[in-house]
Order: structure tokens, then sequence, then C-alpha cells
């Protein structure tokens, strides 16, 4: 995507203008950023060792998948583990747009970060990223994680 | 409840269409002939397929390979029974040909069906992840 920055510093109405041929996910991404709505995830630490009772800003590029285990929402990223105050639902709702689809009753797998896709010999499919953590895609949402990848590349 | 009977019975007839036309075709072939009695059993065993088959939702927790047997067994199992009150109804014993007739009529169908449900889900999986590799290069184009 091309991007052109002009500096006018007479004009005090600041504008952004968006010309796109298709309404994209990342289309949707930057009209967020623009009306500062893109989504943050705040979180703690899951470890009590790094946690020193601030909360981080998580960006959800950067979240590989988000894990509801014992009424607590994890998300996994490349530099750890964060535990996130809310809920799995509002997660799946807030992140469509960044990836993010639901694949079992408690997983979110953020498919701009799937490093492959594989079944095993017992032919349950697996979703494995970067950090060696692999997640279980449910024969129960096969077909909405296939409709959602469907959609991303009909609007990619 | 209501929308899973209806489902389960247009379920049940399709598959008793296809396995009857498909009896009918291979008797037309071999010049083979069937009775009353057969058109029963036919019918209660596409039941008992169906049946069994859709309570996959049971085992969404276990392995689709581990799915496959039990559902095996557990259709074998209900088809001893249907033959045995068959049997009874009849006033016959079932000879072990008998025996062995409807269980090969059976798990060849089942084995063929086991076999296209496990490539369909590498072949799908496979396209799954072609998928995913074109959203993620059309959004590293993107950006």
């Amino acid at each position: 995507m091309k991007l052109n920055l002009y500096e006018n510093k007479e004009d005090l109405n600041e504008h952004v203008d968006v010309y796109y041929s298709n309404m994209r996910p990342v289309i949707r991404q930057l009209i967020d950023t623009v009306n500062s709505e893109r989504p943050k995830l705040k979180g703690r630490p899951a470890d009590e060792d790094l946690d020193d009772g601030e909360e981080v800003i998580l960006d959800p590029r950067e979240v590989y998948y988000l894990d509801h285990i014992d009424r607590k929402l994890f998300a996994y990223t490349k530099d750890g583990v964060f535990r996130l105050m809310d809920t799995l639902t509002s997660c799946e709702e807030m992140l469509w747009n960044y990836g993010f689809v639901r694949v079992s009753k408690s997983n979110l797998i953020n498919v701009y970060k799937i490093k492959q896709l594989k079944p095993d010999m017992n032919m349950k499919v697996y979703a494995s990223f970067d950090n060696g953590e692999r997640i279980c895609v449910n024969r129960s949402y096969k077909k909405s994680f296939n409709d959602y990848l469907q959609k991303m590349r009909r609007m990619g | 409840m209501r929308e899973k009977i209806i489902t389960f019975l247009i379920e049940l007839g399709c598959v008793y269409t296809i396995v009857s036309v498909g009896g009918a075709i291979a008797n037309m072939i071999v010049g083979g002939q069937t009775n009353n009695l057969n058109v029963i059993v036919m019918f209660m065993t596409c039941f008992i397929g169906t049946f069994v088959l859709n309570l996959h939702k049971l085992f969404d927790k276990v392995s689709p390979l581990l799915m496959i047997v039990v559902q095996y067994l557990a259709a074998c199992a209900l088809c001893a029974v249907m033959i045995l009150i068959v049997g009874w109804i009849e006033g016959e014993s079932v000879s072990p040909r008998g025996w062995y007739e409807f269980y090969r009529s059976f798990t060849i169908p089942y084995v063929i069906l086991a076999g296209y449900y496990y490539y369909r889900v590498f072949s799908d999986t496979k396209k799954q992840e072609d998928l995913i590799k074109e959203i993620q290069e059309n959004a590293s184009e993107g950006k």
C-alpha cells in the first residue's frame, strides 16, 4: 500500500483520506487506528515473578493465540504469556479484523501467526506457531474456521 | 430437538435411497434377488449406521481415528442385536455364513467411507493451509 504524507503547518484541519478498492481487514485496521479505536489488549504477565503490578498493552498483531483456562484468559506472544481481563467472546468480536478466529471452545488463534496447519496421525488438526506451541482445531469449528479463511481471502 | 430429528430423518432417507438403489443396480448386474426381510434389514442397517454416525458430536474431544473405530464397534454391536432379533422373529438361528456375509457387506463400505474421511481431513487441511499462506502473503504485500 502506498503511503503519502503531506505536511502543511497552516492547515489546522488535519485529516486522513483513504482510497481503497476493497474494504479488507487492513483497511479496517487503518480506520480503527485513525478513529483511535484500535483494539488494545490489556494484560499482566502470567508469571507472578515478572508481574510488577502494571498493566501491559499488547498489540494484537504480536499475539499468537488466546487460551481460556480455568475462567482465566491468557495471551501467548513471542515475549511471554499474559493474563487478560477481557472475555474470550469479546476478544473474538474485537479481533475479527485482526486475523483472530475461534478454533475451539477455549482458543482464538491469529491466522497471520500460523506457521503450519497439519493433521497428525490420529487425524486431529493442529495449528503450529513460531514459539513451538500448537493448538488443536476442533472438528466442531472446522466449518466456521474455513468460512473465516475464505472471507479473509476474498477481502484480502 | 425437533430439528435434530428432522435432520436425522432426512439423512436416513438419503442414505437408505442410495443403499437401496445401489443394491437394486447390483442385483440387476449379478442377477440377484431380494425379499421383504432383506429390505427391512437393509433399512434397519441404514438406521443404525446413520444413528451411530450422528453421534460424532459426542466424540469431539477424542481423535477422529478413535471416533471411527468406536463408532464402528458400536454399529457392529447394534447390528448384532438387530440380527439376533430378526432371527428370533423368523424362528431361525443365524448361520455363521449369514453373520460373515452381513458383517462383510457392512464393513466394506464403512472402511471405504472411513478411508475417504481420512483423505478428506488431510486434503481439507492442505487447502486451509494454502489459504492461510495466501492471506499472510496478501497481508505482507498490503503493509
